[in-house]
Order: C-alpha cells, then sequence, then structure tokens
C-alpha cells in the first residue's frame, strides 16, 4: 500500500503535495460525468451517476427514444433524478423546474406593457355586424312606445346614457 | 454547447497526459493544429495478440455536438483486422454509433479500440474480406495480421515468408502495398495474387 502510494506521489508533478492531491480526487468526486467539470444545478441518478441538470437535460434531449445514464446505461429519466442541495444553496430550487433553454413566452408580441400585462384588440366579424343590423327585414321587435308616455321618457333616457357611455369609451380609446 | 466541446477536450488530453493509470501509459493524444475538433491518437497493440509491439495511429474528428455525439474515429496506420477496414481504416465498433454515451471519453474510446483489437467481432465484420479469413484460416489470419504490423505500424515481428512473397510482387512491376493487399486478400497465394491484379 505504502509503496504504491509513494509511487504514484513521486510520479505527480512537482509543485503538488499530497494534501492537493487529496484535494483533487475530492473535487473530481463532484464532477459532472458529462461536461467533466464541477456539477452546477447538480442531480442524481438511481443508478448513483452526478450530472449537470442542463448536461443530463441535453443528453436525454439528443436521443429520446434510448434514454439511458450516460455513464451504466441503466434507464434514466426526468422524474427519475434527485436534485442535489447543497447547504451553500440558500434557494433550494429544483433545477428541473428552470428554463434550460430561452422560450418566447409571448404569443403574440404586439402589446405588453412591463411584466404581466398583455392587452389586444379582437376585429371579429365587425363589418358584418354592421349588416346584421342595416339589413334587419322582417323585424318583428316592438314598435317604439307612443311619445308622452313614462315608457318613451325612460327609453330616451337611456339612450342618451348609452350614447354618453360610447362617447366616453371613445375618448378613452383615443387618449388612454 | 460549442463550450462544453472545446472544454472536456482540453480536458480530456490533460487527463491523457497526466494519466497515472498502467494503461494510459500507452495511449498518446493531441490536438492537430491546434484546433479541438481534430486530434491524433496513439496507442500500443495489445500483447499476446499479432498486433503486439506496434503503435496504432488514429484519426479523431470531434463533432460541435459532442460529448452527446460520438467523435469520429479511424485508424490512419493500416491494419488487418475483421472490424476494421483494411482500405479506409473505418472502425465497426457499437460505442462509436448507437451505443456511444457521453459519460465515455477519447481515452475510453482509445482503450476500446485497443482490446477490440484483441478480441474480434468478425460476426459483425467491417472488412468482410478479413473476416472470411479469420473465420476459415485463424492461423493464416494471425500471420497475416502480424506482417500488417510489422510493415506499417513498426511492430518488431517479421514474418520473412510474407515479405518475400511481396518482393516478387514488387519484381514483376507492382507497388509494394497494392502487392500486399493483393496477397492478403488472397491468402498469400501468389498465382491468385496476380491473377486478381491483371485481370
Amino acid at each position: 500500500m505504502a509503496e504504491t502510494s509513494e509511487a504514484k506521489a513521486s510520479t505527480s508533478p512537482p509543485g503538488g503535495d499530497a494534501g492537493g492531491e487529496e484535494d483533487k480526487r475530492d473535487e473530481r468526486m463532484l464532477e459532472c460525468n458529462i461536461c467533466l467539470d464541477t456539477a452546477r444545478d447538480a442531480v442524481v441518478s438511481m443508478c448513483g451517476h452526478l450530472f449537470c441538470w442542463p448536461c443530463l437535460h441535453q443528453w436525454l434531449e439528443t436521443r429520446p427514444s434510448r434514454q439511458v445514464c450516460p455513464v451504466c446505461k441503466a434507464a434514466i429519466s426526468r422524474d427519475k433524478v434527485i436534485p442535489l442541495y447543497g447547504r451553500g444553496n440558500t434557494k433550494q430550487e429544483d433545477p428541473r423546474n428552470k428554463r434550460t433553454e430561452p422560450e418566447n413566452t409571448s404569443a403574440f408580441p404586439g402589446f405588453s406593457f412591463g411584466d404581466g400585462f398583455h392587452m389586444s384588440f379582437g376585429i371579429g366579424a365587425f363589418p358584418f355586424g354592421v349588416f346584421t343590423s342595416t339589413f334587419n327585414f322582417g323585424d318583428s321587435r316592438p314598435s317604439a312606445a307612443p311619445r308622452g308616455t313614462a315608457q318613451y321618457d325612460e327609453e330616451q333616457f337611456l339612450s342618451k346614457i348609452f350614447l354618453w357611455v360610447a362617447i366616453l369609451f371613445v375618448l378613452w380609446l383615443v387618449f388612454a | 454547447m460549442f463550450n462544453i466541446a472545446a472544454k472536456r477536450i482540453i480536458k480530456e488530453i490533460k487527463e491523457v497526459i497526466n494519466g497515472d493509470q498502467v494503461e494510459d501509459a500507452a495511449l498518446k493524444l493531441e490536438l492537430v493544429n491546434d484546433n479541438w475538433m481534430d486530434l491524433r491518437g496513439e496507442f500500443k497493440g495489445p500483447p499476446d495478440t499479432p498486433y503486439e509491439g506496434g503503435a496504432f495511429k488514429l484519426e479523431i474528428k470531434v463533432p460541435e455536438t459532442y460529448p452527446f455525439n460520438p467523435p469520429k474515429v479511424r485508424f490512419m496506420t493500416n491494419v488487418w483486422h475483421p472490424n476494421v477496414s483494411s482500405v479506409t481504416g473505418a472502425i465497426c465498433l457499437d460505442i462509436l454509433k448507437d451505443q456511444w454515451a457521453a459519460a465515455l471519453t477519447l481515452r475510453t474510446v482509445m482503450l476500446s479500440i485497443q482490446s477490440l483489437l484483441a478480441a474480434a467481432e468478425p460476426n459483425d465484420p467491417q472488412d468482410a474480406v478479413v473476416a472470411t479469413q479469420y473465420k476459415e484460416n485463424p492461423e493464416l489470419f494471425a500471420k497475416t495480421a502480424k506482417h500488417w504490423t510489422n510493415i506499417y505500424a513498426g511492430g518488431p515481428n517479421h514474418v520473412w515468408e510474407f515479405n518475400r512473397k511481396v518482393e516478387v510482387l514488387i519484381d514483376m512491376g507492382i507497388e509494394e502495398h497494392k502487392a500486399r493487399v493483393a496477397l492478403s486478400t488472397n491468402d498469400w497465394d501468389i498465382e491468385k495474387a496476380t491473377e486478381h491484379l491483371f485481370s
């Protein structure tokens, strides 16, 4: 035992003492098996292999039909990996819930004010609406109430209110 | 993606150079023209095989999508082996195709190719002529492989009988490598080889 470790120490490049080598090995223990760098957003598979989630995600995306562990080829899937949260990791956010690639979230890029408020105008069947109200042949709506009755006053009042509401709406559209 | 590939290749080269395992001593890996997508590998022929003592050079092309897709590897040294094309150097090895895994490295790939030389898969051949000889005349196959290792990979074991036969064809005005291929594919029968060459 002692001999082999001595032999190793002598073959290691100068400048690295035994402690440094130990540290190096510890570091390698926490390397992602895909990018060979220290794992970030680390996840571990059921078979015990450590990866960065972005790396593993890309591996699973590369061959969706054959999802196997890149190390031991055991079956692996998005739902069967465990995120690792170290002490320094205060947020403890599941890396799988983070977006791993930028997506275009706004489906309609026209009107958006700051974050979260979206507005759009629908035209609908506008020109046909005109026809339906203009060409109302054979309309059997009740005729207007005769002048002077209470019903006539009420109808006049309502139509004025609706007119003002319409004007306000148009003004709001223009100036808002 | 691009960055992972370049970073990994640099790390892998360092690992091969500083390799502390015994089998790593026989491996070489270096960049061609400082371009991480283009590498040269070299390994020693495995002991107790016809390839013993030879140094085999590999051309390694790394795709931008590495390590999610395998590197393209072929022999630059001529090799007589059922799973290696004697013409192009193409290698028939599952991990270079559908069995690739992202945790494999150029080091493990080279070790796999090294062990492929020791354990051929004649039922999944890359070179049908070689595979047939391997199955039907294993002794002649081993001798031919040893001869090719001696000539092309700098192996120490001469096969004088084959050297002389190649000389005979060279004297007939045939280029050396062509002569060797013709003899190898015709079970070292000079008559059959010449017939093959002049037909």
